[in-house]
């Protein structure tokens, strides 16, 4: 069975969003790190560095044909567990800008009736 | 149970006391006035809440394009703290968007006093089993070149204790 230490190594390689836009970029196709680098604001270093965090985790190999070193994408369901983390990021991050909102207009229409949550500051 | 470190966790300072915000999470009209997503509506007669440690959360989302897109959702609550906690398994089912299967996942929001009357809330979510352990299908993939390597080898060493993805 898999362990669980692949699995934090797994979900800790993919809590990082340049990781995860590399994982989307070769869910679609294999792809040397120079193409990998073009559609990101980082250094070529900087995604070699993403590329061995991938492959410690086992999420990607990497094959050498001639000069070419191209990555290629492994166990693809665990894009789908990123995927998931991802939308429900997204989700929190919607829900509660209408949350911060949604109190704002509470305390403004008047002082919260609920017993001992107040307004803290003492009356003059 | 699920003792596994949550796969998200999102933290926000809200500028309202904490026993107003741990209203907006408890308090029927106050949930449907924010809750997400976007333009989906949660009619006010669908959401049942009896907030205990035991208790649950329940209601019913309209999608606002298509209205015979109903999400019902059921939070099982396993731990309550008035104005400190909510913790549970939150079941997402009903008629979901194309491509969303129903699931579960554990949920846990936390409810912080900060300076100047301030809360600071800490949501904790872990992901549904079938994502977090896909054993069946995406390790037994991610595994079969190793299995495959494994069963080759066992020629050669017929004592490896290796990752095993056949039912023993």
């Amino acid at each position: 069975m898999a362990g669980t230490d692949q699995l934090s190594a797994v979900f800790s390689a993919l809590a990082d969003p340049t990781r995860r836009a590399i994982i989307a970029e070769l869910a679609a196709r294999d792809a040397t790190v120079t193409e990998l680098t073009a559609p990101l604001s980082i250094s070529m270093p900087a995604v070699s560095r993403h590329l061995k965090v991938l492959e410690r985790a086992a999420l990607i190999s990497r094959s050498r044909s001639g000069r070419w070193r191209a990555s290629h994408l492994e166990a693809a369901p665990l894009r789908e567990a990123a995927d998931w983390i991802e939308r429900y990021r997204r989700f929190w991050d919607s829900s509660l800008t209408r949350l911060d909102a949604h109190l704002a207009a509470v305390q403004a229409a008047g002082p919260v009736t609920d017993g001992p949550a107040g307004d803290p500051r003492e009356p003059e | 149970m699920n003792t596994e470190t949550p796969q998200l966790a999102v933290s926000r300072v809200f500028d309202a006391p904490r026993q107003l915000v741990y209203r907006a999470f408890t308090d029927p009209d106050h949930l449907a006035a924010w809750w997400g997503p976007t333009g989906n509506s949660l009619p006010r007669d669908t959401i049942e809440f009896d907030v205990r440690p035991g208790g649950y959360q329940r209601w019913t989302e309209v999608n606002a394009a298509d209205p015979r897109l109903r999400v019902h959702v059921h939070i099982d609550l396993t731990d309550v703290v008035d104005g400190e906690l909510l913790e549970g398994v939150m079941r997402v089912g009903g008629r979901l968007q194309e491509g969303i299967e129903p699931f579960e996942t554990r949920l846990r929001v936390e409810f912080h006093d900060e300076a100047d009357g301030r809360t600071r809330l800490e949501i904790r979510q872990w992901l549904p089993g079938h994502l977090a352990h896909p054993s069946e299908e995406g390790w037994h993939q991610a595994f079969t070149k190793l299995d495959a390597a494994l069963t080759n080898s066992q020629a050669v060493a017929m004592n490896h204790r290796g990752v095993q993805v056949w039912p023993s």
